[in-house]
């Protein structure tokens, strides 16, 4: 019965985890619109939620006053278009009001196959 | 005297006199900048001008040690005689690799001292890419450019030449989707985005939006050449670049000085028209509304369509995201009197020669100019010498 209990809250535990880490997924892809990372033919300005494909944090940094995740993104513009896997760095600062999103900086960049 | 005949006593006095009214000077800011804006322009013009050190970010590899090495002729954002090299790599039948794993598509030809101790001198082209070399064009007047409706440009577009007149411009788009407008195949979208690549590419400065060192063709730079902390530069100074750049006024056009000049010019700009010629070299395009009075519903003598053209297999290199290898952005003539060398490669040594060299959707002008009596070459030449 203990054991049972104990399996039960860990399957919840994770579940919540897991809920919160998609939650603020979703809430990085809608915080990037709006922002360019990179410059000159490396430059990409995230337009819309669509075209970010996929998005994993990959680490999460945070101070009093900064807030530095590192994400791995899948890139498409549009249909039929390229496909490309970036890395970037997305700074958040702290303000008066919660966080706000600074700036991105690209890491990496490459067409997929 | 009544007052229309002093109001045309003064301007004809002015005209005498040679000034002009709100003309701003070559490598000036522009007109009607407001006194914070001004102070912008000046203070990333000290940015523009500042020469990076190995302590400060330089490189370690690098094409310039500042902006304003290459942009200083014959004011600071003017020409330079620096040709770089640009590679990259394309299959049939559009796909175009930028050599991003390899280094990406410009080729850094220099490096710091530390790394030359490696005895590694510069970047190499990759295997299997194709080079092409690229002349440094002067950035006067770009804030304008980058002010014109994407809009205005698209309307130029005729992909599949439904008017039948031989050009068939189309849209560059960048990898994110945006149409291109900026660079020689029009493979940047924004002023913003091609100043912030600028130094990384060019100096080998990372910047917030960059933060992490070019690559030696693919392998990351050994960490003891390169000693300053990451960004080298702020986002903030970044910035203050970009005002520089965003706020430099379009060249003035010269005026000539005879009654036999002003008729040459004039003839010249009617086979300029005749020639067809201002079909891909729009003369003026307008800004759209702009939150900054100075961009703000601007005309802008540009002399391009800012669209991609087909320009023939004799001066077809590199392919730039959907930009194929002898597709070209419609250069831009304004200040084209400031050059020295002519074509996206800085190949041709006179605009003559440049003319001569068009091809593909260009071919029909040229063919025309080629045509022409040598008074009317001389009337043409002498119009392009004014802008």
């Amino acid at each position: 019965m203990k054991s049972k209990s104990i399996f039960i809250a860990a399957v919840l535990a994770l579940g919540l985890a897991l809920g919160a880490h998609a939650a603020e997924a979703d809430q990085l892809k809608s915080d990037l619109i709006g922002q360019t990372m990179g410059g000159r033919e490396n430059a990409w300005k995230f337009q819309s939620t669509d075209q970010i494909k996929a998005l994993t944090i990959q680490k999460k940094d945070e101070d009093l006053k900064k807030r530095v995740y590192k994400v791995a993104l899948e890139l498409q513009a549009a249909k039929d278009t390229p496909r490309y896997a970036a890395e970037a760095q997305v700074e958040y600062t702290r303000t008066g009001t919660g966080w706000k999103i600074h700036h991105v900086g690209l890491l990496s960049l490459r067409r997929m196959k | 005297m009544n007052a229309k005949g002093i109001v045309s006593g003064l301007l004809g006095s002015l005209l005498l006199c040679g000034c002009k009214i709100d003309q701003p000077e070559l490598g000036g800011p522009l007109a009607n900048l407001t006194p914070d804006q001004r102070a912008q322009f000046q203070e990333g013009k000290r940015i523009f001008q500042r020469v990076f050190e190995p302590k400060d970010g330089l490189g370690p590899l690098f094409n310039s040690v500042s902006c304003a090495e290459c942009h200083e002729d014959p004011v600071v954002g003017g020409v330079g005689d620096e040709v770089e090299i640009h590679a990259s790599r394309f299959t049939e039948p559009d796909s175009c690799d930028l050599l991003l794993q390899e280094g990406g598509p410009v080729i850094q030809q220099d490096a710091t001292p530390l790394l030359r101790a490696l005895g590694i001198l510069k970047e190499q082209v990759p295997a299997n890419a194709t080079q092409a070399r690229r002349s440094t064009p002067a950035i006067f007047g770009f804030g304008l450019v980058d002010s014109i409706p994407e809009a205005t440009v698209l309307s130029y577009e005729d992909p599949n030449d439904a008017n039948g007149d031989g050009i068939s411009g189309r849209a560059s788009r960048t990898i994110d989707g945006r149409v291109g407008r900026f660079g020689r195949k029009a493979a940047v979208a924004t002023l913003f985005d091609f100043n912030a690549g600028a130094l990384p590419f060019e100096q080998g400065i990372t910047t917030p939006l960059s933060p992490v060192e070019e690559t030696i063709n693919g392998k990351p730079v050994p960490p003891e050449t390169d000693p300053a902390p990451d960004p080298e530069v702020s986002l903030e100074d970044l910035q203050k670049l970009d005002a520089f750049v965003r706020f430099l006024a379009a060249p003035p056009r010269s005026s000539p000085d005879t009654y036999e000049e002003k008729a040459l010019v004039k003839r010249g700009e009617e086979l300029f028209a005749s020639l067809k010629c201002s079909v891909c070299h729009i003369p003026k395009l307008k800004t759209g509304p702009n939150p900054i009075k100075a961009l703000d519903r601007q005309t802008v003598e540009l002399y391009s369509d800012l669209l991609v053209h087909d320009m023939g297999p004799e001066l077809a290199d590199i392919c730039v995201g959907d930009t194929r290898p002898a597709e070209f952005r419609t250069e831009l003539l304004m200040g084209l009197r400031f050059r020295e060398q002519f074509l996206h490669d800085g190949s041709a040594k006179s605009v003559k020669d440049a003319i001569e060299r068009h091809g593909g959707e260009g071919s029909r002008s040229r063919d025309k100019f080629k045509g022409l009596s040598d008074a009317d070459k001389k009337a043409l030449l002498k119009f392009l010498q004014t802008l």
